[in-house]
């Protein structure tokens, strides 16, 4: 046998054997590629993981909650991140709340440098930073005379629409404060507040490897050398076949 | 399963939160609002009724974030400070409106880790003396940015969502 037709048959069977060992790796890297290509359209950017073991794989340990704030018929709970209104789990990565109060017409959530100004319903109204505040960081946030009231190192302001705020005198303000939790609460919020993950980092780190830590990307790197080595012995061996064909 | 690799893993994600959390500040929105003005003006306030929330969502692709938004005015202009997400993060941009046309655009926070240029000036004066025709639509063709098509988009979208904000609120 010809050295040129060992290297033939070497060719097609090592062609054969990686084309058949990596087809699920090339499958799952297409899949993942496609599918991140298209993951602002799909929403996976703003999709979150909430499981346990995924969480724990990242490192984001997650806290449970501590306390709640309470305000009339409304309750406030917060870890990882996420917060529960009456009931509504709200959107990821909003800051730690400091308090709730409840005005006749909406509720109003404070952290050290924000207010969220919520419908009876639970609809967002609005969300105020630093620059719509009366001055930051908010060191505690009340109710006083159907008026909103926070305290701050440079005072304590009032207003009745979260617009316009006016210095307010510091008496009859009920300021909110943090109340315990059950143990059955504590146990229910904290399944639901469970940190989470973003569908698309997943799906990055998958396709990257990096997932599988350190040595990862190494293997993905071993993958795409594979690739390499199919395609340049597949075109080799449809042009030999070709060349063959035309000789005769 | 690697243990080594939970160490990195985590400092990645922590380290993507907090840039996303702070962003790069361009200009403060109360230092926009105090430069078009002279001086910072009571804010106001447009409420957004179930129809125009349906006029913006069909502007945004996705309904508007919240029922309340503030602006600031006076005879001539309006300034109107708003949010959209570009790729993963919020860019937050300035828009000055005039006689229904944009007088001047400025992106005051951009959060996302690349597409920065949509802040440059030779960008930002495609949208000057824009304004809505029919559909709500800019009365002009925006050109993207190679890479920045996403927040291109955003702040085709903001600028859209601005002028048809400053037509409801002359009533």
């Amino acid at each position: 046998m010809s050295p040129r037709l060992l290297l033939l048959l070497f060719l097609r069977r090592w062609h054969a054997r990686i084309g058949l060992a990596a087809v699920v790796f090339f499958l799952f890297l297409a899949v993942t590629g496609v599918v991140l290509n298209h993951a602002t359209e799909l929403g996976l950017d703003a999709r979150y993981v909430h499981v346990p073991w995924l969480a724990r794989w990242y490192g984001v340990a997650g806290e449970p909650p501590r306390h709640a704030f309470r305000s009339g018929k409304h309750d406030l709970i917060a870890a990882n991140g996420r917060w529960v209104l009456d009931g509504r789990i709200s959107a990821d990565r909003v800051p730690q709340p400091i308090g709730l109060v409840e005005l006749p017409d909406m509720i109003v959530v404070a952290s050290s440098a924000s207010l969220y100004l919520y419908g009876k319903d639970g609809v967002l109204i609005d969300r105020l930073e630093r620059n719509a505040l009366p001055a930051v960081p908010v060191q505690a946030i009340g109710a006083g005379a159907r008026q909103l009231v926070l305290r701050t190192a440079s005072g304590i302001f009032e207003s009745s629409d979260a617009l316009s705020w006016q210095p307010a005198p510091r008496d009859a303000i009920a300021w909110s404060a943090p109340a315990d939790l059950s143990v059955a609460e504590r146990e229910r919020y904290s399944e639901m507040l469970e940190p989470g993950v973003s569908v698309q980092r997943v799906l990055l780190d998958l396709h990257s490897g990096r997932f599988a830590g350190r040595y990862g990307p190494l293997a993905v790197d071993l993958l795409a050398v594979f690739l390499g080595v199919l395609s340049l012995s597949g075109a080799w061996l449809f042009l030999k076949r070709k060349h063959r064909r035309e000789r005769h | 399963m690697i243990r080594a690799a939970r160490r990195p893993l985590a400092m990645l994600t922590l380290a993507l939160a907090a840039a996303a959390v702070h962003g790069e500040v361009y200009q403060e929105p109360g230092a926009f609002i105090a430069e078009v003005f002279g001086s910072t003006p009571a804010p106001k306030v447009l409420w957004l009724t179930r129809e125009l929330q349906a006029q913006a969502a069909a502007i945004l692709g996705h309904p508007p974030a919240q029922l309340r938004q503030r602006y600031w005015s006076d005879a001539a202009r309006s300034v109107w400070i708003l949010e959209e997400t570009g790729k993963e993060e919020l860019i937050t941009a300035g828009f000055v409106v005039a006689d229904g046309r944009i007088d001047h655009v400025r992106v005051l926070v951009y959060r996302e880790s690349r597409g920065q240029e949509v802040r440059q000036s030779s960008f930002l004066k495609q949208f000057r003396s824009a304004k809505l025709s029919q559909g709500n639509r800019l009365d002009r063709e925006i050109d993207g940015i190679v890479g920045a098509t996403l927040s291109v988009g955003a702040m085709e979208r903001m600028a859209r969502l601005a002028l048809l904000f400053d037509r409801l609120s002359h009533g």
